[in-house]
């Protein structure tokens, strides 16, 4: 398994800043172009970088380094509960968006336009949960930033539980906003 | 010489560039002109004939001139519904083919005589031979485009040194002169036939794509069809006699040409006078055509860039007041319109480049001159534009590189026998971004062949490589043979060629024959739903119109009761179009008052 953050000469950590992660990328992949310029490598680097600029996939590698094929087992009920309400909004959008693209007259347009008014409501509040829960685990990815020198283990079940939880609130951010663009589409 | 030329192999135009002192520079041909238009034209007799002269056969041998060949190269069969062209066009053994006369050319082969000509041109101004080329291809390109446009740069003799999106070409252009700076632009590319949108950060010399998104069907010819169908419609509302005469090949092609020089002509005037001659007798039409017009019929065609912006933009996590340019390419960004829509989207002035036609050449150019080593400092980071993926059980497809990664990049899995002493099993590979595999486009699909184990006891790796051209390569290694082979792919089409054609053959007598019947309860039902839903907006909104227009209302409704009755498809669309057309003030009204409920609501 390749180590994707001593690859960018970066410390192994769950945090890290934006810009410092560009300017590591840029860094080592400067370094590579001038030395080999071989595929393989700035394949690697890309990688590396896509892999840690996204907080899942990068506390992920961080568990499996640290601690081998460390996956959160278990799903934990709130998310259940959230991704009902998803779905249930996900699936209303597509009807909608469904008898809407078979319409070409503007009058039925309009008496649909409560309906698809609701269920733009519906969809934005949905949005909006996903990103504040998004926000909350990033917080909390930054908050076990401070401990994790002093104690990783202890971090380690609390990151795996955040990389899933990111992994699903961003899929799931991404359903839902998807709609909202085909809905403005088609408006 | 080693010279490296760029080339913009356009939809509608083409160009060839060369570095010089350091610079690039675009080459003219004989006849001072640096575009070539994209049109090869085919005499009964003789050599081809590309470009401006090429142009000027169109509306004289509309069946033996070929245009925006770029709509075709790299599609298979299916894939071109609504291309009108006046040449033929056939599919045969899971291709395209273009049929001239009783020749047959495959869209790539047209693409060549482009290149060979731009290559002439370079070779005759430059005084040496020219065998290596930087060419471009939309940012949107999927790997059957981007491969097929390689091999008509091999075809005209050249060495394909790199495929360069056309976007980022155009963002070289522009940053060449400003590499200190750190910079987030977008490039919104609209041409004859294609969109792209990118968004990058120059960074000290370095050309990062964050995103890129858009729509391979979708550009300025569309515009030139829309306003034809409004000629047309001119036309016969005074000359209904006529109507079989505007179905004309040389008609059509003449009245395109009309079209599409009005439209160029109302980007700086504000009305045009347009002249079409028809083909019987010295009669004409004369007609007045104003902006107006032109940007009612444009507004939807352009509007349709919008999702594939916002999604570019969420794709690179920006704002668009985050960016410091937008910057627009492409000959149908001198409409007004366009650069009033990518204000308003971007909530920013659009810089307007002197030449927006010039800019992807002169990034192709710089390209060239970044690989032949002419240009230190500078470096194109890129990216895939699709997701790639394999279809997995269930039908789903398994994204293994996600859009947008920075290539070169590469995925590997590993995969081994279901049943003991399988001996082989089919992947299928994938682009796209829907959920379901059947809903993406099949890049192609290959046999893994196994060594018969007990289950489970095969091991074979898979990796799949995009290139820096955007190219896929795949490679599959036996674990416990460590015997290794580069994959073919080869798509669905070309494995079941007969049975293919024999389903598209059938489903096309079936439409035939169902057509009639479906037509009429298409529309049997459009008035079914229309009627009610006139009804209701009246009860809902009636006394906000004048008696006068009410009147009219009710009058057309009568006129679709009628012409359910008389079982005449044409009437009844037609009675429904026009009930449609006159509730549109009340289709106003309706959601005028559906937002003010909601409102009320929401305080």
């Amino acid at each position: 398994m390749i180590d994707y953050f001593a690859l960018l000469d970066l410390e192994r950590r769950p945090f890290i800043a934006d810009e410092s992660l560009k300017n590591a990328y840029l860094r080592k992949s400067e370094m590579v172009r001038a030395q080999t310029n071989e595929l393989e490598a700035l394949s690697s680097v890309n990688i590396a970088f896509r892999t840690l600029s996204n907080p899942a996939t990068r506390t992920q590698h961080l568990l499996n380094l640290e601690f081998g094929d460390a996956r959160a087992s278990r799903l934990a009920p709130d998310i259940g509960a959230i991704f009902g309400t998803v779905a249930e909004a996900v699936q209303m959008a597509d009807r909608e968006l469904g008898s809407l693209s078979a319409q070409s007259s503007a009058l039925l347009r309009a008496l649909a336009y409560q309906k698809i008014d609701g269920v733009r409501n519906k969809l934005a509040e949905v949005e909006s949960e996903l990103s504040k829960r998004e926000s909350a685990l990033l917080l909390e990815l930054r908050q076990l930033d401070e401990i994790w020198h002093v104690d990783p283990t202890q971090c380690r079940d609390r990151l795996a539980q955040i990389a899933l939880r990111l992994t699903f609130v961003q899929k799931w951010w991404s359903e839902v906003h998807e709609r909202q663009i085909r809905f403005e589409e088609l408006a | 010489m080693n010279d490296i030329v760029g080339i913009d192999l356009g939809t509608t135009n083409s160009l060839i560039g060369v570095m010089d002192s350091g610079f690039p520079i675009l080459i003219a041909d004989q006849n001072g002109s640096r575009l070539t238009p994209s049109v090869v034209y085919f005499p009964e007799s003789g050599e081809p004939v590309v470009g401006a002269a090429a142009d000027r056969m169109r509306a004289l041998s509309p069946e033996r001139t070929v245009y925006s060949i770029k709509r075709l190269i790299g599609r298979r069969p299916g894939e071109s519904e609504k291309d009108d062209f006046p040449f033929v066009v056939k599919s045969q053994a899971g291709r395209m083919l273009v049929e001239i006369g009783t020749s047959f050319f495959k869209p790539e082969e047209i693409s060549s005589l482009i290149l060979k000509k731009l290559r002439a041109d370079a070779e005759s101004s430059l005084g040496h031979p020219v065998l290596r080329a930087v060419i471009t291809v939309p940012a949107y390109f999927n790997d059957a485009q981007r491969q097929a446009t390689m091999r008509a740069g091999e075809l005209a003799g050249f060495t394909v040194e790199r495929i360069v999106n056309e976007p980022t070409a155009a963002a070289l252009a522009y940053g060449l002169d400003r590499l200190g700076g750190r910079a987030r632009i977008a490039v919104y590319d609209l041409g004859g036939g294609t969109f792209d949108i990118s968004i990058l950060e120059l960074n000290d010399g370095v050309f990062r794509v964050l995103s890129t998104n858009g729509n391979t069907r979708l550009g300025g010819d569309d515009i030139d069809r829309e306003l034809m169908r409004l000629f047309k419609d001119r036309i016969t509302a005074r000359h209904p006699e006529l109507r079989a005469e505007l179905e004309n090949k040389f008609f059509a092609a003449r009245l395109r040409e009309i079209a599409h020089a009005a439209k160029i002509r109302l980007s700086t005037e504000d009305l045009v006078q347009v002249e079409i001659p028809f083909l019987s007798g010295d009669r004409g039409f004369s007609y007045n055509l104003a902006r107006q017009e032109l940007e009612a019929i444009a507004r939807p065609i352009i509007r349709r860039t919008r999702s594939h912006c916002l999604r570019s933009l969420d794709d690179a996590k920006l704002d668009p007041l985050k960016l410091d340019e937008i910057i627009l390419v492409g000959g149908v960004t001198r409409m007004p319109i366009v650069r009033q829509f990518v204000a308003e989207v971007f909530q920013r002035l659009p810089n307007i480049p002197q030449n927006p036609d010039e800019a992807v050449a002169v990034g192709a150019t710089i390209q060239s001159g970044i690989l032949s080593g002419q240009i230190q400092n500078v470096v194109l980071l890129d990216v895939t534009p699709l997701s790639l993926g394999i279809e997995t059980f269930g039908g789903l497809m398994n994204v293994l590189i996600p859009r947008n990664s920075t290539i070169p990049c590469k995925a590997g899995e590993m995969f081994t026998n279901a049943v003991a002493n399988q001996t082989a099993m089919q992947i299928v590979v994938l682009q796209g971004e829907r959920e379901l595999a059947k809903d993406n486009w099949e890049l192609g699909r290959f046999e893994l062949e196994f060594q018969p184990v007990a289950k489970g006891l095969a091991r074979v790796g898979v990796q799949f490589e995009i290139d820096a051209n955007g190219i896929l390569h795949v490679l599959a290694r036996d674990v416990q043979t460590g015997h290794e082979k580069i994959v073919d792919l080869h798509s669905a089409v070309d494995v079941a060629d007969e049975a293919v054609e024999k389903m598209i053959a059938e489903s096309l007598d079936h439409a035939f024959e169902d057509m009639g019947e479906r037509l009429w309860t298409e529309t049997v039902l459009k008035s079914n739903e229309l009627l009610p839903a006139v009804r209701s907006a009246l009860t809902l909104v009636g006394e906000q119109i004048e008696p006068e227009e009410r009147r009219k209302i009710e009058s057309l409704v009568l006129q679709v009761e009628a012409a359910l009755k008389s079982h005449d498809q044409r009437r009844l669309k037609q009675a429904n179009t026009e009930l449609d057309e006159g509730t549109q003030q009340l289709a106003t009204l309706l959601i005028d008052r559906a937002m003010a409920e909601a409102a009320k609501r929401r305080r």
